[in-house]
Parts: structure tokens; C-alpha cells; sequence
């Protein structure tokens, strides 16, 4: 079944890149097919403990595999991201109802991000998992771009996939960490880890987590990325691909969660990410902003209960993050649909929109209690779970958290309370706004959404077992906690109330205030990062890459003598010897010997003559080594390398232009320099030999199967023939290459023959 | 490993390295030789000592050399050959070119080389 | 260009063809037993088309043919054993005796060394030919006495 749904999405994808440009509209009907019958199917899985497998096996010793499991907290949230994205397909065909350009693109990009985030959270293999949140990257990246003619779009597209690509890295660091320590690659198999390992994956995991999940410091990117169209803010940035920190927290918890830098550094990142967050959504006037600051508030919360790990915290995040997926994605469609239908979406212009859009208001009403966590909504009693977690707690942990989730809670209520007066209320200085016609495909998935929200409360048996199941699969603890729909009055439901006072009282007063927007600074400071990075290596590209071919190789000969050192370092004088016999000794110094005088002449015929004289002592070389075959083909080369230089080189001036004398001395180190690296290196590598030569294996397969009796030919025409197969085709191109060089150009004029000096 | 070929094989890459980092093509050639006669020394002293020619019917199996560096050494030889023809056929189109056989620095890596030094706007989406 | 004008070394060049021949068919039957093989049959066979083609004895040209002709029969014997169902380049072994050369086992081998063999001439020829040596062979004072 799990293959059978990946595969509709890929169809899916396929088709609608094929000829979605050619369906209009219709095309959100198709793209919706996959995601439809998969939330159909996972509906049913939905607090179940027992979980769906599928995989295959690719490299098994490496446990490279394409791994599946569709546990309850994987049911949850593929409830989430296939039922949102329904809802989402159905929602853009009211929002783009005036038709966009590359429709087809767009779909087929959405439906891609859909199939990513479902192979994310069904992953079970570490490997599975890592490219899954990659391609979940990838698509953001296009889609936040979509429109790809807007600078602003551009820049924060590439900021997101910055950012969130550089915490795919350091994941990938860490879920290796983890599968080495656990012995395993699987998700499901793994146990809790201890040691060093565990404390520096845990922090890997935790930063990669806070890269997708926009966690203060790394938040940066996801207001920039509602530079994308509403659709997509409501589902990526909103519902589900920012909870892939979350989830990924929620994951790893179990298995790294208790080395001592998680549950600090969680909360750090948490209530960090819930404050400052929460304030952003104070300050901005624009409501998208809004909204999104306020994701990062909420997932902040997420992040620091799940980091905490108590079993009420984890109990108490997933149903947060149950409920945070419908009312967000509500408010973000509430957004678009003013946005479409108003022209513009900033709370400052709105005026009268309570009377004039009552379906909206009521809708926005209901998801921004669910997110203030007031009664009859599903975030009333997810958030008292919160805060009765946090009670439940002892020391300065409790300390910490408790005062983070009550401030953090207050701002919330504040900015939702903000919110709502300047999206709907009534402005006495400002005319209503005017109001275009509303729009079924728009208005349908936003009623259901707003209706959820309320059956959510009301139908809290149901999303308390679900809730309850995924929290299990994390912590077995879990199994005692339920939502409540009345708690009694208890401690958590009187701070719950001042909460909600505070909250009210701070959002009135502010509401009434103009502040100055915040600029984005941590944004300003990516870019500058970005740009100054390319700079340097421009400047570093014009200071190394100045042309001169000479320096390029002196440069490399430098770097390479350094490779020597780990070689010279191992050398075992034991395994040297003068020489193999005296003929050897004579021709090496010999070889030698020509070689300098090649370099000492000044005449190209005596280089040429020198050259010949370094050849035949190589061949002796062989000839002493016991290798005839390759004396006999040295020599035959040699000849015809002759005919090459007196044919090549006939034409050039006798003698050699003269050189710079200081470039010479520094020629001549770094050759000296390599030579003695090479040197080293050579005695080095023989100094730990791993075994015996097969020498006798070699002459008794050359002389079955290949028939012959030298062995060197066999080698090179039977066991290693294709190696000579290349080598001819080498062979071929420098013939053709040579042939091509030849042969005269139109466009360009020979000089004159002879050399200027 | 005998010291000798260790000689051999650090003389040749120290002239080839010479001759290679000079401007004249034709030098280029020589040192380009030399690196490639290095080389297939080099495969050959690591392969173990010398030894009888690797015949399996004249040869004794208890002294006989290793026949598999050989047969790499063989394919290192054809290939420096190849590609000494090819430098050859270069020099000799540089010649027909320049009337002269020297390497002459890439335009471009210098053009690069002077706007990196104007402060322009790099990196900029706009 | 010494060489085409001096009658002595022409017809030196002249009588030592055969005889490079010869040299090379025993390299290129016996490589498989002794010292030699297609590479080295190759060579000996390039450097007497070197010889003759500087000596004006021939003309340069025709390289494409004997390159492509060497490609193919290379490739045919890489790729023909996977039309048996075998994996490439694998070989057959046939035991034949020849005269002045004794029993020789081999088989497919010895035509894909042909192939290598081809290409080598092949490349020198290019040589000459890219290199010009046709022009050597054309100086003004030797036209006469090589035609």
C-alpha cells in the first residue's frame, strides 16, 4: 500500500508536469487524487499501535535502503500533511481563480512537496529520512522562487534553501553519529545511545531541527519565504514542512535525549524561538508576517516540550502540533482569501471586515481562539496539557519552562488578540475596505478547517487516542495522559485564565498603537553573509587564477610535496636496499644523468638527443628489473618520439628563448622539493606491504585460460583487456586529435614562419 | 625497495617538474617525458624486486617479477606516449599560430583577476 | 630531408621494409609466448611507414581508414562474446601450429592485438600526416629524383 500511494503521487507529479498547463484550474483536481486517497487510507491507522512496513534493500552491509514504517505518530502527521493538502489544492483553485502562468509547473511542484513530506514522515531509514527533508528543501526552494521574475522572491528562495540545506548537512552528521552508535540505520530499532557520540548528535540533530523548524537563530528564512503564494505558505510554512524540525526533535529524542546538551539547548532554541517570535508577531503589520512570526512562536513551544521529553511534555507537543497544523492553516487561508478579495492583507488598511466577511470572521474567530487556547476549540485543551507538563516538572527545569510557556503564552494571546481587531475590526479613521465577491473554492476548504477546529473539541475522545498513540511510540509513559475538555479547576486552569487576561488586556492596548516594523536584520545579515562570501572568493579567484600556467604548476607541486609527509613519516629503513643488482645502479645514475643535461642544453636537437639518452637507460632499467616486453616498447616508442621532436620541433629556432633567472631558482626548489616528496613517498608506501604479490596465481591463470606463456601480454589482452581497450581508444583521440589540430583553420593567418628571437 | 630506482624516479620527477613548469612548449614536452618515464619506474619498484622475465616457460616461479606492475607499466608507456605525440602536434600548432613555441597567460583568468578588484555589486539577486 | 636526397639511405629503407615486416609478424604471433604483441608489431610497423614516408617512398594519408579499421576490429572482439551470452571481452582459445613459430594457443585475443596493432600504425600516421612530413619529403631539390 505505502508503494502503491508513493507511486500515485509520482504519477501525479508526472502527469501534471506533462499536461497540467493544458487542464487550467481542473488541474488542483488531479493534483488533490493522491493526496485524497492517502488521507482516506491513513484515517483508519490513525491511533493504531500497530504500524505498516515496506522497503527495499539497496547496499544491505552499508544499511542503504529505502525504509517505510507508518507508526501512529507517522499516521498523525500524514493525516496532516495529505488532508491539509487537499484542502490546499482546492483552496489555490479559488486563490489563482484568474488563472497564473506555468500552472502546470506550480502544481506538479506543490504535489512534489506533498510526496516528500509523506516519504518524510513514513521514513524509518536514517537514509530514507535524509533525502526525503532534502527534497522537502528543494521544493520550498521552488516554490518560495515560484515567482521567479520577483528579485525579493528570488533572494528569499535562495536564503530558505541556504539555510534550510545547511541543516540537511549538519542532520546528515548526525543521524550517521546515531546510526553508528545504535548499530542500526533504522529508525524504529534504534535505542537510547550514551557517551560522547550521543551529546554531539544530539546537538547536530537539534541544530538540524531548528534550520527546518525556523528556531531563533536560525529563523531568518521563513518570514522572507511568504514571499510565496498563500497556498503555499499555508501548507509548507505553516502545517507541515516546518514541523519537520519538530518531528525530527520528536524523533530523535528517544535515542539521544539523554545526553546532557539536549534538553538545554532545546529549551534554548524553544522559548528562545517562542519570545522573540511571538514579538515579531507584534510588531509587524502585515498579516502573513504575522502569522509567521507566529509559527515560529508555536513550534518554539513544540521544540522546547518535546526537548524536555517528560512524558506529558511529549503528549502534550504532538497534540500542540495536531492542533497548531488546522488553526494555522486556517488563519494563513483566512489571509489569502482578504488578500484576494480586499487587495491587501495588511492590518492597518482593513477596516469593517467583521460585517462584511462573516463566514471568514467566524472561521478566523474560531482558529484564533484555537491558537490563544480558549475553550471550545482543539488548542484549549493542548494548551492546558502544556502547561499542566510544565507544572509537572521539578527544579529549574520547571522554573525555566513554566515562565517560558506563561510569557510565551501571554504574547500569544496578545498578538492573536491584535490580530484579530486589525484584520476585522472597525476602523474609526478608515473607510471599510471594499470587498470583491466571495469565492466557493476558497470558502469550502477554509469552513472545514474552521468547523474542524471546533469538532476537534468536540470529538476530543478521537484526537486524544490518536494524540495519545504517536506519544506513545516516543515515550511508553505517555499512556496514562488525555486531553480534557474541563479540566477542573486546577492549578494549569487558573494560570491558564491569567494567561488569557494578560494576554487580552496587552493585545487591546497594542492594537491601538502604530509601531515601527521591525527590519529584517537576521535576513539583511544572511544576504550580506551570502555576498560577502562570493566576494572573497572572487577576489581569492583573481589573486590565485592570474593566468600564468608556470605558477598553476608550481602552486600544485607545492600542495602535492605535502601529500609525502603522512608517507615519509611511516618509512622503515629495514625495507631498503642499495640496489637489485649493478646494472641497475650504473643505469639509474645514467637516467639521471640525461635527464639533467636535457635541461642544461640550449640547443632543442641536443634536448631532443638527451632526451633519447634518458630513454634508453629507462629501458635498460626494464631490461634489469626482468621486464623485456616493456625495454623492447620503450625502445620502439623512443624511435618514433624522435621522428615526433625532428617533425614537431624541425621548424623552431635552434635554440631555446632564454628564462628569468630568479623564476629559475624557484623552478628549480619546487622540482628538487617534489623530488624528494616523491622520493619519499615511493619508499614509504613499500614500507607496509599488505601481502605477497600474486605472482604464481597470475602464471598459472595466464597459461590456462589465457594460453600464453608471457604473462604480461596475457595480462594486458586477456584479464585486463579492458584496460587495454581504453588504452587504445586513447590511443584513437590523440590521432583524431591530432589530425583536427593539423588541419588549416579559415579564420586564422599563420605567421610568419620563423621565431622572432 | 631498491634505492637505486628511488633515485632514478626522484631525478626524473625533479628535471620533468623543471621542464614542465617552463614557458616553452617544446621544454614542456621534454619534462612531460621524463614525469612519464618516473612514473612507470615508480609502478615498477613498488611492485617488489626485480626478478627473471615473467615467461612461464623459462622462467623459474621463485624468482620471477611480478608481472602485474609490468603490464600497468606497459599501458603507462603507450598512454605517455600518446600523449607526448599530442604536445608535439600542439607545439607544432602554436608554432604555425605564434612563430614561436611559447605558453602565453589565459586572457580570461586575467580579466577575472582585474574585476575582482573593482568593488562591483557580486552576488546581488537583482 | 638528408634522407631523400641521399640514394643510399632510400634504398636501404627500400631493403630493410621486408625485413621490418618480418619483424613484426614475429612479434605480433609470438607476443603472446615471448617478448612483443600487437603494441610492439605496431610500432615496428609505424616507424617503417615513418621511414618510408620522410624517405618520399610513400605518401602520408589514409590514417582515418587504418585507425577506423583497427576501432572496429578491436571493438567487434570487446563486444561479439556478449552476443554468446558471455560477458565482454571474454576470449576463445584455439591451438593451432604454424610454421617457424611452433604451436600457437590462441584465438580472439590475437585479432583484438590486430586491432591494437592498426591503431598504432593509425596514430603514426596521423603523426606524419598532422605533422606535415609530406612537406619534408616535397623540398624542391629532391622532386626530381623522387619521382
Amino acid at each position: 500500500m505505502i508503494w502503491a500511494l508513493l507511486g500515485l503521487h509520482l504519477i501525479g507529479c508526472a502527469v501534471i508536469a506533462g499536461i497540467g498547463d493544458g487542464l487550467g484550474n481542473r488541474v488542483f483536481a488531479v493534483a488533490a487524487g493522491a493526496p485524497l486517497v492517502t488521507s482516506i487510507w491513513v484515517i483508519g491507522r490513525v491511533g493504531d499501535a500497530n504500524a505498516t512496513t515496506a522497503q527495499i534493500t539497496w547496499v544491505a552491509g552499508l544499511d542503504l535502503e529505502l525504509a517505510f514504517r507508518v507508526g501512529p505518530l507517522a499516521a498523525l502527521l500524514t493525516l496532516v500533511v495529505s488532508g491539509i493538502g487537499v484542502l490546499v489544492f482546492g483552496y489555490a483553485a479559488g486563490y489563482f481563480a484568474n488563472g497564473i502562468a506555468g500552472v502546470g509547473r506550480f502544481t506538479a511542484t506543490l504535489l512534489a512537496f506533498s510526496t516528500a513530506m509523506v516519504g518524510l514522515v513514513w521514513a524509518d531509514s536514517i537514509w530514507t529520512l535524509f533525502v526525503f527533508w532534502e527534497l522537502t528543501s528543494i521544493t520550498s526552494f521552488l516554490l518560495v522562487g515560484y515567482k521567479n521574475t520577483d528579485a525579493d522572491a528570488r533572494l528569499a528562495a535562495r536564503r530558505a534553501l541556504l539555510i534550510t540545506v545547511a541543516g540537511g548537512l549538519v542532520l546528515l552528521a548526525g543521524l550517521v553519529i546515531m546510526a553508528d552508535s545504535a548499530g542500526t540505520g533504522r529508525l524504529s530499532e534504534m535505542t537510547n545511545i550514551g557517551g560522547t557520540s550521543a551529546a554531539v548528535a544530539s546537538v547536530l540533530v537539534l541544530v538540524a531541527a531548528a534550520t527546518k523548524s525556523a528556531q531563533i537563530p536560525f529563523h531568518v528564512w521563513l518570514p522572507g519565504a511568504m514571499a510565496a503564494p498563500t497556498p503555499v505558505s499555508a501548507y509548507l510554512h505553516s502545517a507541515t514542512m516546518v514541523k519537520a524540525g519538530v518531528v525530527l526533535v520528536a524523533l530523535a529524542g528517544p535515542i539521544v535525549g539523554d545526553a546532557a546538551p539536549w534538553t538545554p539547548l532545546g529549551i534554548s532554541f524553544g522559548l528562545g524561538s517562542m519570545l522573540w517570535g511571538a514579538i515579531g508577531a507584534l510588531r509587524h503589520r502585515d498579516a502573513k508576517l504575522i502569522l509567521a512570526w507566529g509559527t515560529i512562536s508555536q513550534l518554539g513551544l513544540m521544540v522546547a516540550l518535546l526537548s524536555v521529553g517528560s512524558a506529558k511534555a511529549t503528549f502534550a507537543a504532538i497534540g500542540l502540533l495536531a492542533a497548531h497544523a488546522v488553526f494555522k492553516a486556517a488563519l494563513f487561508m483566512v489571509v489569502g482569501e482578504i488578500d484576494v478579495r480586499t487587495g491587501t492583507r495588511r492590518i492597518d488598511e482593513l477596516s469593517g471586515l467583521r460585517a462584511s466577511m462573516p463566514l471568514t470572521f467566524a472561521v478566523a474567530l474560531v482558529s484564533a481562539a484555537s491558537m490563544a487556547g480558549l475553550p471550545p476549540t482543539l488548542g484549549f485543551p493542548a494548551k492546558e496539557a502544556a502547561v499542566e507538563a510544565a507544572l509537572g516538572l521539578a527544579g529549574a527545569e520547571k522554573a525555566v519552562l513554566l515562565s517560558g510557556v506563561i510569557a510565551g503564552s501571554v504574547l500569544t494571546v496578545a498578538y492573536t488578540t491584535r490580530l484579530m481587531i486589525g484584520l476585522f475590526g472597525s476602523k474609526p479613521d478608515h473607510t471599510a475596505s471594499a470587498v470583491a465577491p466571495s469565492r466557493l473554492a476558497m470558502a469550502i476548504p477554509i469552513g472545514i478547517l474552521g468547523v474542524s477546529t471546533l469538532a476537534g473539541f468536540v470529538g476530543l475522545g478521537w484526537v486524544t487516542t490518536a494524540v495519545r498513540a504517536a506519544a506513545v511510540q516516543l515515550n511508553p509513559s505517555a499512556e496514562v495522559y488525555s486531553l480534557l475538555r474541563w479540566p477542573g479547576l486546577t492549578t494549569a486552569l487558573f494560570i491558564s485564565t491569567g494567561i488569557i487576561a494578560g494576554g487580552l488586556a496587552v493585545g487591546v492596548v497594542l492594537a491601538r498603537q502604530t509601531m515601527s516594523e521591525p527590519r529584517a536584520v537576521g535576513a539583511q545579515a544572511v544576504d550580506e553573509l551570502v555576498a560577502g562570501v562570493l566576494h572573497a572568493a572572487r577576489w581569492t579567484t583573481g589573486r590565485v587564477q592570474h593566468g600564468s600556467l608556470p605558477v598553476y604548476l608550481v602552486t600544485m607541486t607545492v600542495v602535492a610535496t605535502f601529500a609525502a609527509v603522512p608517507f615519509a613519516l611511516g618509512i622503515d629503513t629495514s625495507a631498503v636496499y642499495l640496489s637489485d643488482n649493478g646494472t641497475q645502479l650504473v643505469l639509474a645514475v645514467l637516467a639521471v644523468a640525461g635527464a639533467v643535461a636535457s635541461t642544461t642544453v640550449t640547443s632543442r636537437l641536443g634536448a631532443a638527443l638527451a632526451l633519447g639518452a634518458v630513454g634508453l637507460a629507462v629501458a635498460g632499467l626494464f631490461v634489469a628489473h626482468g621486464a623485456p616486453d616493456l625495454a623492447l616498447t620503450q625502445l620502439l616508442v623512443e624511435t618514433v618520439v624522435v621522428v615526433g621532436f625532428v617533425l614537431g620541433l624541425g621548424h623552431l629556432h635552434r635554440r631555446f628563448p632564454a628564462a628569468d633567472q630568479v623564476w629559475v631558482g624557484v623552478r628549480l626548489t619546487v622540482a628538487g622539493m617534489l623530488g624528494v616528496a616523491v622520493g619519499a613517498a615511493l619508499i614509504g608506501s613499500s614500507s607496509a606491504p599488505v601481502g605477497v604479490p600474486p605472482v604464481e596465481d597470475f602464471v598459472a591463470e595466464s597459461q590456462t585460460t589465457g594460453g600464453g606463456n608471457n604473462v604480461v601480454n596475457v595480462i594486458l589482452t586477456d584479464m585486463r583487456a579492458l584496460d587495454t581497450l581504453g588504452e587504445i581508444m586513447v590511443l584513437v583521440i590523440v590521432a583524431v586529435g591530432i589530425l583536427a589540430l593539423a588541419a588549416p583553420s579559415r579564420d586564422e593567418t599563420p605567421a610568419l614562419e620563423g621565431e622572432p628571437t | 625497495m631498491s634505492l637505486a630506482l628511488v633515485f632514478a624516479v626522484a631525478g626524473l620527477v625533479s628535471v620533468g617538474t623543471f621542464l614542465v613548469t617552463s614557458r616553452s612548449l617544446s621544454r614542456i614536452v621534454l619534462g612531460f617525458s621524463m614525469l612519464g618515464h618516473a612514473a612507470v619506474l615508480a609502478l615498477l619498484a613498488s611492485g617488489g624486486p626485480a626478478g627473471d622475465p615473467p615467461l612461464a616457460d623459462q622462467s623459474d616461479l621463485e624468482t620471477i617479477a611480478n608481472p602485474l606492475p609490468q603490464a600497468l607499466s606497459l599501458t603507462a608507456i603507450v598512454i605517455s606516449f600518446g600523449l607526448t605525440l599530442f604536445l608535439l602536434a600542439l607545439a607544432r600548432r602554436q608554432h604555425l599560430l605564434t612563430g614561436g613555441d611559447l605558453v602565453e597567460d589565459d586572457l580570461e583568468d586575467r580579466r577575472i583577476a582585474y574585476e575582482a578588484d573593482d568593488n562591483d555589486e557580486i552576488g546581488s539577486a537583482a | 630531408m638528408i634522407a631523400t636526397r641521399s640514394p643510399i639511405v632510400r634504398l636501404g629503407i627500400r631493403a630493410a621494409s621486408p625485413l621490418a615486416l618480418v619483424i613484426a609478424a614475429f612479434l605480433f604471433f609470438g607476443g603472446h609466448n615471448r617478448p612483443g604483441g600487437g603494441f610492439a608489431a605496431g610500432l615496428v610497423l609505424g616507424a617503417v611507414v615513418a621511414l618510408r614516408t620522410v624517405a618520399g617512398l610513400q605518401r602520408s594519408g589514409g590514417a582515418t581508414t587504418v585507425l577506423g579499421a583497427g576501432g572496429l576490429l578491436a571493438g567487434a572482439v570487446a563486444v561479439s562474446p556478449l552476443l554468446f551470452g558471455n560477458t565482454l571481452l571474454d576470449q576463445v582459445v584455439v591451438s593451432t601450429d604454424l610454421p617457424l613459430l611452433g604451436t600457437v594457443k590462441s584465438g580472439s585475443a590475437i585479432i583484438f592485438d590486430a586491432g591494437v596493432t592498426l591503431i598504432v600504425v593509425g596514430l603514426v600516421m596521423a603523426l606524419l600526416d598532422g605533422l606535415s612530413a609530406t612537406d619534408l619529403a616535397k623540398d624542391p631539390g629532391t622532386r626530381q629524383s623522387a619521382s
